[in-house]
């Protein structure tokens, strides 16, 4: 631990008390300021910080300005998410100083124990909180599950019945090409009675079968003029509603509560009007058109290729006989062709060996002729050999019967009266003896 | 018919794009092309229908006057007095 300094001496010709250690004027500065009364002060939010454990900002007005911090568990009992710059507060609490230290920096501060935002800033905060509970009921989410017809043949119009937002849905929907039926629920827009004849408004256009869909439109203006539409039964009462609502309130900057619990919500009324038709009509009726010629093509293109098909089939038969009849002619003619060259061919093939015969029999004909004498004669002279006469000259005898048949056994001699023996240089005629057995 | 009845523009423009795919992808059979023109015309007259309903036009009526027809059960005519001139 450090000694205190010792005290210096003091400036000379200086009638002031002191000096004294800086740490014990700067704590009987802090005991002096918090001794200050506590006041509530108003002014704008400027430069709002929030920390771990305190938030930190500025109150200005156009003659001064006040650090103020606050503990961070008393901003968070507000509920507020935030305060922009600008926002008008007021703030209670009193003054107070941290002395700091050796290592610390001073600071002075006017700690704010309760806020209020004042103003717009008040109104802000009010439909930040209702907000939230809505959000947390899921009161947002029943009208952007609804169907939305693309095509709504009856539409519902809750406006001012003077303003401009009128004409802008009007022309929002021209330029759709719709021209189908709107029915208007005209009501105030921005006074104290305007939240209830708007939202009996729309219970009344919901309660028509007719109407398909429902569109809140209303012109710019301040966030007062506009708090109608942050009504906690207006927006319960659109949240479940059986029609979708679109809605245009305001500025594109502004967001209303009856914003976040509609359908949809847009940025003009000439915007909504075209979202509650979303179709182009004079689109539609060119794409119908299309689709129309597409589908008579088609149907005209399925009857036509079949028929073809069934054509081509149906002639099948008829060009299948065509093609064999061709083919067998054109056989028939090959055939014809080819016997014609056979014939020339075979009657070709027999002049050429009858040719060819004539020319080897005359060329054979001479050599045959005495090899045939030759055969000839070896015949001749093999018949000569077995010729009877021959053995008759060589001494024998042929004995014949009466009737010149040759006779060849003894037994058939005697048969016969005569007989006549036949030698080689003539005939004799014999009478056989009877016949003597030889002893 | 109570398809029809129960038919939306955009559902019907839909089943309309479905047909059409159907028939171009050349997978349908006589009969089911057959059907799906018939359907389709169908659809297209249907559509044709709804898009002639909001083309008649502009008719502004006054949420009272509404009422006051429906109640009296006679179907909203062409003699509405127009917002303008209310």
């Amino acid at each position: 631990m450090l000694e205190p300094a010792p005290r210096p001496d003091g400036i000379p010709g200086s009638r002031l008390s002191g000096p004294w250690p800086v740490g014990d004027y700067a704590a009987a500065l802090r005991d002096r300021l918090r001794g200050f009364k506590r006041v509530q002060v108003f002014g704008e939010v400027f430069g709002l910080k929030v920390g771990r454990a305190k938030v930190w900002f500025e109150l200005r007005d156009s003659s001064g300005a006040l650090p103020c911090s606050m503990w961070r568990k008393d901003w968070d009992a507000l509920g507020l998410e935030s305060l922009g710059d600008g926002s008008v507060v007021v703030a209670a609490g009193g003054c107070d100083f941290y002395a700091g230290s050796r290592a610390s920096s001073p600071s002075f501060s006017f700690a704010v124990t309760k806020l209020r935002v004042a103003g717009e800033g008040d109104l802000l905060a009010q439909v930040e909180r209702l907000r939230r509970a809505l959000a947390a009921e899921g009161l947002f989410e029943p009208q952007k599950r609804l169907a939305r017809p693309s095509l709504p043949r009856t539409i519902g119009v809750v406006s001012g019945e003077g303003g401009k937002a009128r004409d802008d849905v009007l022309a929002g929907l021209r330029r759709r090409g719709w021209a189908g039926r709107i029915v208007w629920a005209f009501a105030p827009v921005q006074d104290r009675h305007a939240a209830p004849a708007i939202t009996r408004a729309l219970q009344d256009l919901a309660a028509c079968e007719e109407i398909e869909v429902i569109v809140v439109a209303r012109g710019g203006g301040s966030l007062a003029d506009l708090f109608a539409f942050c009504d906690e039964t207006l927006c319960r009462t659109v949240a479940l509603l059986r029609v979708p609502v679109i809605s245009s309130v305001g500025h594109h900057t502004d967001r209303t509560l009856i914003d976040d619990v509609s359908a949809v919500a847009c940025s003009t009324p000439t915007h909504a009007a075209e979202a509650a038709v979303p179709v182009d009509c004079g689109e539609a009726r060119a794409q119908l058109r299309g689709l129309a010629a597409r589908l008579e093509h088609r149907s005209r293109l399925a009857i036509v290729e079949r028929a073809r098909v069934l054509a081509r089939l149906s002639r099948a038969p008829a060009d299948h006989v065509a093609r064999h009849r061709a083919r067998l002619h054109q056989q028939g003619r090959e055939l014809r062709a080819s016997g014609r060259r056979g014939v020339a061919e075979a009657t070709r093939h027999t002049s050429t060996t009858a040719l060819v015969l004539e020319r080897k029999a005359r060329a054979a004909a001479g050599a045959e002729r005495v090899q045939r004498g030759r055969d000839l004669e070896r015949l001749a002279m093999a018949l000569a050999a077995h010729e009877p006469q021959r053995t008759l000259e060589r001494g024998y005898a042929l004995v014949e019967d009466p009737a010149g048949e040759p006779v060849t056994s003894a037994a058939a001699a005697r048969e016969h009266a005569t007989l006549t023996v036949r030698l080689h240089d003539g005939t004799v005629s014999v009478r056989p003896q009877p016949y003597r057995e030889e002893s | 018919m109570s398809e029809i009845a129960t038919l939306t523009y955009e559902s019907a423009c839909t089943r309309i794009e479905d047909v059409i795919r159907r028939l171009d992808s050349g997978e349908a059979g006589l009969r089911e092309t057959l059907e799906l023109c018939q359907e389709g015309r169908r659809l297209v007259e249907f559509c044709a229908g709804e898009l002639d309903a909001v083309a008649q036009g502009l008719e502004e009526l006054r949420l009272d006057e509404l009422v006051a027809r429906l109640e009296a059960g006679s179907r909203p005519g062409a003699t509405a007095q127009a917002a303008q001139a209310a």
